[in-house]
């Protein structure tokens, strides 16, 4: 059932649309192939600002590499090409004048497996900000950084510790801490809870609420009930087509195309 | 109390599972495995065997007794009666002059007439001499080797060769491996050879080795991990570099020969032998470091790049401080093979005899394998002694880096 076509030249079904206005990062017609294959098709997708939007699908329908599409990771893999624009504030990302390391400091993410850096705690948070030359007060960033993961209090005494003495949990509030640290406006989030048990779990997810009131955050999720909790727009993809997009609360309890009803009510995918 | 199906009764149990017939394959599925479990191990106690066998050889083969005439007195004074704190030397000296019936100060204030005695004499500690442990002595160049016994043989028949010795001859106890041996230099007398030379020409070459090959070695990794594109020119180049690591050493002699001691007319100096083992290890080095930059996890350079590093602040703050326990390992291993290298090196210039230590990369040389094999074909049968110390020391020199290699691998190893 999982390979169900989706009907040629499919129009998103779209609930109450973002006014441009809330926008923070806006696709329009993205297209992306890996060699030969097509990964995503023309997918139109815009991003309020301050809110958590999910995007949900069966493995391989394209959801991580629109994610890695927004902060150009995508560019790190050979033979990859890209067709539409990705408007971020107005400016054109693929634009050939935007360097996509410019792009991952405005845009951080956080990746499925808690990948903190054979470093210190600290080392681990100062990294970014190292990287671009930060000139100002690095204890005092680290400590607010840390403590915008909710971090802090769990490793104020062992910051000059390895990060990969942390737990998996702490490991990746570490690597969302350092995601932080180099104060983007975006946090794209791939899987970011499926190697963690459910307690650590359920610390990232209220994280991710507390930290939307600074930062839009992207998350891609296979866990249904995760996407209702913590986000406040879901986006349903099915190979490489976005099939719908809308409040959490309406493509939960009242989708509108059959393929989303499908696939929430775990009856697909 | 009836045994329920899920605790069989004792006479099952001790039966096993299934019919007699399944158990008896079982055992001789067994009895198969166990018998090839013996076969490999077979290799790994010979191999054993093998390498203690070689060091008990080598040790004991740089151990004889030594029948001399000493030209002047042939005295010999206890430890206690020597050992002078802060001069030892000067005391030996003045006691064997005032032995032979010379002023001390006639020869000891004068720096002309001391540094011909040097040069005659060298005050030793001898470790068995006439039946006694650890005697100073101040042997003579010119001292006259009568016999030469090997270590088990010389302590069979001690007794017969002391019965046997004439009027003014010693049996001594020559360890040749000992302090003196690494401050004496190539001669043609056994007693007078050394390693001196030859070891600081080693290690002069294999310095400057490092400093070649380690830069070109992990810079050509770190290109064509992180850089290279993936086409054909890229796949031709390393495809060709694994053939290289096999190519024999001779052939970089040659190469050595040509373009490094004619084309460069460097002639037969430190840097031109220094060049040539470079090339020959630099295919390993590029290996060894390309694995470890490959073993760096992904995850790690996707977070870096995630954070807005440029492709060299990831090279240089991610990858490469986790690949080095990876690239030193490489390194010291290939320079291990150098280090006994000798065929490249007969080709580019090493001396057999060189009078002074190489100062310089400009200095001719010689190096510690050159050295073995110009001892083991003399003809002078002490010489196999000698060939044998320098063989140890080379072993040690090798185990040295080994240890290095381990601790460096230990102290850089990351988990992830």
């Amino acid at each position: 059932m999982a390979s169900q076509t989706v009907p040629e030249g499919h129009v998103t079904v779209r609930t109450d649309p973002v006014p441009a206005e809330e926008a923070v990062v806006a696709l329009h017609d993205m297209s992306l192939w890996y060699g030969d294959f097509q990964a995503l098709h023309e997918v139109s997708l815009t991003v309020p600002k301050n809110r958590v939007t999910a995007l949900i699908g069966a493995s391989g329908c394209g959801k991580s590499t629109l994610l890695r599409c927004v902060n150009r990771m995508n560019d790190l893999v050979p033979g990859v090409r890209v067709e539409g624009r990705l408007a971020y504030e107005g400016v054109d990302l693929y634009d050939g004048a935007v360097d996509p390391v410019e792009v991952r400091r405005r845009v951080g993410m956080v990746f499925q497996k808690p990948n903190p850096f054979p470093k210190s705690v600290y080392d681990n948070v100062a990294f970014g900000p190292r990287l671009h030359g930060y000139q100002g007060d690095m204890d005092a960033l680290v400590e607010k950084s840390l403590k915008s993961a909710a971090l802090w209090d769990e490793v104020q005494d062992k910051l000059r510790q390895s990060g990969l003495g942390l737990s998996g949990g702490q490991q990746q509030r570490l690597c969302i801490a350092r995601a932080m640290a180099t104060d983007p406006d975006v946090i794209l989030m791939d899987e970011p809870t499926s190697a963690l048990d459910p307690i650590a779990t359920d610390r990232i997810e209220e994280l991710i609420h507390e930290i939307k009131r600074d930062y839009t955050v992207i998350i891609v999720t296979h866990n249904m009930q995760q996407a209702g909790r913590v986000s406040d727009r879901t986006a349903f993809m099915h190979l490489g087509v976005l099939i719908e997009e809308g409040p959490t609360e309406q493509i939960f309890t009242n989708p509108q195309h059959e393929m989303t009803e499908r696939y929430v009510s775990g009856r697909f995918g | 109390m009836s045994a329920s199906p899920r605790q069989p009764s004792d006479a099952a149990a001790r039966a096993g599972f299934g019919t007699p017939e399944e158990r008896a394959r079982l055992k001789r599925r067994k009895r198969i495995g166990r018998a090839f479990q013996a076969l490999t191990a077979i290799p790994v106690v010979l191999a054993l065997a093998l390498i203690v066998t070689l060091f008990v050889d080598v040790i004991t083969d740089t151990v004889s007794w030594q029948v001399v005439e000493p030209e002047e007195s042939g005295l010999t004074w206890s430890f206690a009666e020597g050992a002078r704190l802060g001069g030892t030397w000067e005391h030996l000296v003045r006691l064997e002059l005032e032995a032979r019936g010379e002023e001390p100060a006639t020869v000891l204030d004068d720096p002309e007439e001391r540094r011909k005695f040097r040069l005659r004499n060298r005050v030793e500690l001898l470790w068995w001499v006439d039946g006694r442990p650890f005697r100073w002595a101040v042997t003579n160049s010119r001292d006259d080797t009568v016999d030469d016994v090997g270590l088990f043989r010389g302590l069979r028949e001690r007794h017969e060769i002391l019965a046997g010795l004439e009027d003014g001859q010693q049996l001594r106890l020559n360890p040749w491996f000992d302090a003196a041996f690494f401050r004496k230099n190539a001669s043609r007398t056994p007693m007078m050879a050394g390693l001196q030379n030859a070891l600081i020409g080693t290690l002069w070459v294999i310095g400057l080795v490092i400093l070649i090959a380690l830069p070109i070695g992990v810079g050509t990794a770190v290109y064509l991990e992180e850089y290279a594109a993936d086409n054909r020119l890229t796949r031709f180049i390393e495809v060709n570099i694994r053939n290289l690591a096999g190519v024999p050493s001779i052939v970089y002699g040659i190469l050595g020969l040509y373009a490094f001691v004619r084309l460069m007319n460097l002639g037969p100096t430190v840097l031109a032998a220094a060049l040539t083992l470079a090339l020959l290890i630099l295919p390993v080095v590029v290996i060894a470091s390309r694995e470890a930059i490959k073993a760096v996890p992904s995850t790690l350079r996707q977070a870096s790049y995630g954070l807005g590093a440029t492709k060299w602040q990831t090279v240089s703050r991610i990858v490469l401080p986790n690949a080095v326990a990876g690239i030193v390992t490489g390194v010291i291993l290939a320079v291990a093979r150098a280090i006994g290298e000798t065929a490249p090196l007969l080709l580019v210039g090493a001396a057999a005899f060189i009078p002074r230590a190489p100062d310089g990369p400009l200095s001719t040389y010689t190096v510690i394998p050159i050295q073995i094999y110009s001892w083991v074909a003399e003809n002078d049968r002490e010489f196999a002694h000698v060939a044998s110390a320098g063989i140890l020391a080379l072993l040690i020199v090798l185990i040295l880096l080994y240890v290095a290699a381990f601790w460096m691998r230990r102290r850089f190893e990351r988990s992830w």
